[in-house]
């Protein structure tokens, strides 16, 4: 499959959320940069949802090539996963901060994947992020940074949320990061219950600080 | 000038995404994709175009007057750690370097074209500019009118070839960090590897200079730089602070843009106009086409006046309260109080909208490249707002053939 017609079965036409699909690893899956990694391709079980609620949104924000495959499961539930990585990748040849190659052939088997599943028009969305791209710290000058921060303007406004329904956030990762509560901190003021878990335990509400720039 | 409706606009935005770069094409909650296409006269291409050279020419010769007077250029307020590198540019040569600026135009209500600024220092929408015009077409085949469009990289990437040595490596600067400028370096970068050149992806700090000649450190590709093309501004390179980002300010290394661009991307240029005639400098056009800019401490007594950021991109921080979001205009105007040099008071123009097919109003916002002083194509932004800013969706240009040269052209 070409990368337009794998991004074509994760957006597929008219349906709700889809336009926010960040097309940048698709691009990718056209280049000649080649993965040689082994891609264990089982879907992963869900701990912290039982079934499908159409008033929550889930945002996964654990490594790349998990989040894809918890999206899938996810899928499984009912909800519609929406990718939304935008690192992009080095040349040919020079390291870089962030990883996001294996992104691109789990996006494939995600494609193919989705063709088997049937959602609802009204399917709550799964973001799916990758925590690997905070990774900024580079050992030497001469490294690519790819690492990328997730903005205001890369998901739906609140008042999108609660026009289509959606009153509580889950944010399922290791740790709730930086740029994701800046992100969330005006969806709680708009009064979008937001919880957290890691994935193991029950989803908890959580309250957000208002983050300064200087933090950032 | 009118807004045409894209037929199959599902197909024509994934095509537009991975055949024309357009990698960003959702905003909040905006498709930042028109539906339409901006479709200009070839009177109005030309018009535009002849504005455009007569722009450029009166900001080229301004720049580099500046660039022999800096004590000049003080009250454009440039941010004190660029401004105590300016001295480094008097050896600028244009004819080494590729200077490219975009200047914005609008139509107004009385039937006139004003400019709101020119983006002299990292114009951006290459492959909108270049590409999705000819999509558009394509999509517009079956259409009765026959429609033309100016292929901006074309023009672009061949006067970048006509400066440096053929097979030559190109380090194409950017914030790594957002895919937005990568898909604008990419295009371009592309388009030189097409034409036989060696493209470099890096940041700033991936450039080191030697006796003056830029040098690649990125990681499997240290050597010689033989062009930068940039499109980190020079304001945030201040404050990303590359240990030896001064020098891009005397680097002989062909450049585009050269530093030199900071003169006229402050919008506080217009303030130093006086100044420039005085010496001779025209800024006749200039003058025609930009509303009234004057500094925030003069407004007392004026009416009709908005405020802009000096440092402004993509309309952030523009005072047009009809256009604000919920709680913003009230906090530019507290900033323009705290902070009255960073801002201008800029006469308002009454935009024209258009009226789409299917009945919307859209304002516009014509952006008009040139290259060398040659103009060098379109790049267009629509809005419901009279503000065009990042709620904009890009919108290709454009120029419908005469049917007379049709027929010219068949006989």
């Amino acid at each position: 499959m070409t990368g337009k017609e794998v991004y074509k079965k994760w957006t597929p036409t008219g349906k709700r959320w889809v336009d926010w699909v960040r097309p940048v690893p698709f691009i990718g899956i056209d280049s000649p940069y080649q993965v040689h990694e082994f891609i264990d391709d089982s879907i992963p079980k869900i701990f912290y949802v039982n079934n499908l609620s159409k008033d929550t949104a889930i945002i996964i924000d654990i490594e790349g090539v998990d989040s894809i495959k918890e999206g899938i499961a996810l899928a499984h539930l009912g909800y519609r996963p929406i990718p939304i990585f935008n690192g992009t990748n080095p040349s040919i040849g020079v390291s870089s901060t962030t990883n996001n190659a294996m992104i691109e052939p789990l996006l494939v088997w995600g494609a193919l994947e989705l063709e088997k599943i049937v959602l609802e028009e009204d399917a709550p969305p799964v973001f799916l992020l990758d925590r690997n791209r905070l990774n900024r710290y580079k050992i030497d000058p001469s490294i690519f940074d790819n690492s990328w921060d997730i903005y205001p303007q890369d998901i739906p406004s609140p008042d999108y949320f609660l026009q289509n329904g959606i009153t509580k956030i889950v944010v399922r990762g290791n740790q709730l990061s930086r740029d994701l509560k800046k992100v969330l901190y005006p969806y709680q003021k708009k009064n979008i219950k937001i919880l957290f878990t890691n994935g193991y335990e029950e989803a908890r509400e959580i309250k957000i600080k208002k983050i300064k720039e200087k933090e950032l | 000038m009118k807004l045409v409706s894209i037929p199959n606009y599902e197909e024509y935005r994934v095509d537009a995404i991975f055949d024309c770069y357009k990698w960003d094409p959702q905003f909040l909650d905006h498709n930042t994709l028109a539906k339409y296409a901006l479709v200009i006269t070839e009177k109005e291409s030309k018009e535009l175009a002849e504005l455009t050279e007569m722009l450029d020419s009166e900001t080229r010769c301004a720049e580099e007057f500046l660039n022999r007077h800096l004590d000049l250029a003080k009250r454009l307020e440039i941010p004190k750690k660029i401004s105590c590198e300016l001295k480094r540019m008097k050896e600028y040569d244009p004819k080494r370097h590729i200077r490219l600026m975009r200047y914005d135009f609008h139509p107004t209500v009385d039937e006139k074209w004003v400019i709101s600024e020119v983006n002299s220092d990292v114009p951006g929408g290459f492959a909108e500019a270049s590409l999705l015009p000819k999509l558009a077409i394509r999509y517009l085949s079956k259409s009765r009118k026959s429609y033309d469009s100016i292929d901006f990289g074309d023009i672009l990437a061949k006067t970048i070839a006509k400066k440096i040595k053929r097979n030559g490596t190109i380090m194409f600067v950017h914030c790594t960090s957002y895919s937005d400028d990568r898909q604008v370096m990419q295009y371009i970068g592309d388009k030189m590897e097409s034409l036989g050149f060696h493209s470099l992806y890096g940041a700033a700090d991936h450039v080191r200079f030697e006796n003056r000649e830029a040098m690649s450190i990125l990681d499997g590709n240290q050597g010689k730089i033989d062009c930068i093309v940039r499109f980190t501004p020079l304001e945030w390179l201040k404050e990303i602070k590359p240990k030896t980002w001064a020098g891009y300010f005397d680097t002989t290394t062909p450049s585009c843009n050269h530093p030199i661009a900071i003169f006229a991307q402050t919008k506080r240029f217009p303030l130093i106009w006086d100044l420039l005639e005085q010496h001779g400098i025209s800024l006749e056009t200039w003058r025609k086409l930009l509303p009234d800019t004057i500094e925030v401490k003069n407004l007392k007594g004026k009416d009709g006046y908005i405020y802009k950021p000096a440092w402004g991109r993509v309309g952030e921080k523009i005072s047009i309260p009809e256009a604000c979001s919920e709680g913003e205009y009230q906090t530019i105007l507290k900033d323009v109080r705290r902070h009255p040099k960073r801002y201008l008071a800029q006469k308002k123009f009454l935009s024209k909208p258009l009226k789409s097919p299917d009945g919307k109003l859209f304002h516009v916002c014509l952006g008009s490249y040139s290259v060398d002083g040659n103009h060098a194509g379109f790049y267009a932004r629509i809005s419901e707002k009279n503000r065009i800013d990042s709620d904009a969706a890009d919108i290709p240009v454009l120029i419908e053939r005469n049917k007379k040269d049709d027929r010219k052209r068949s006989l």
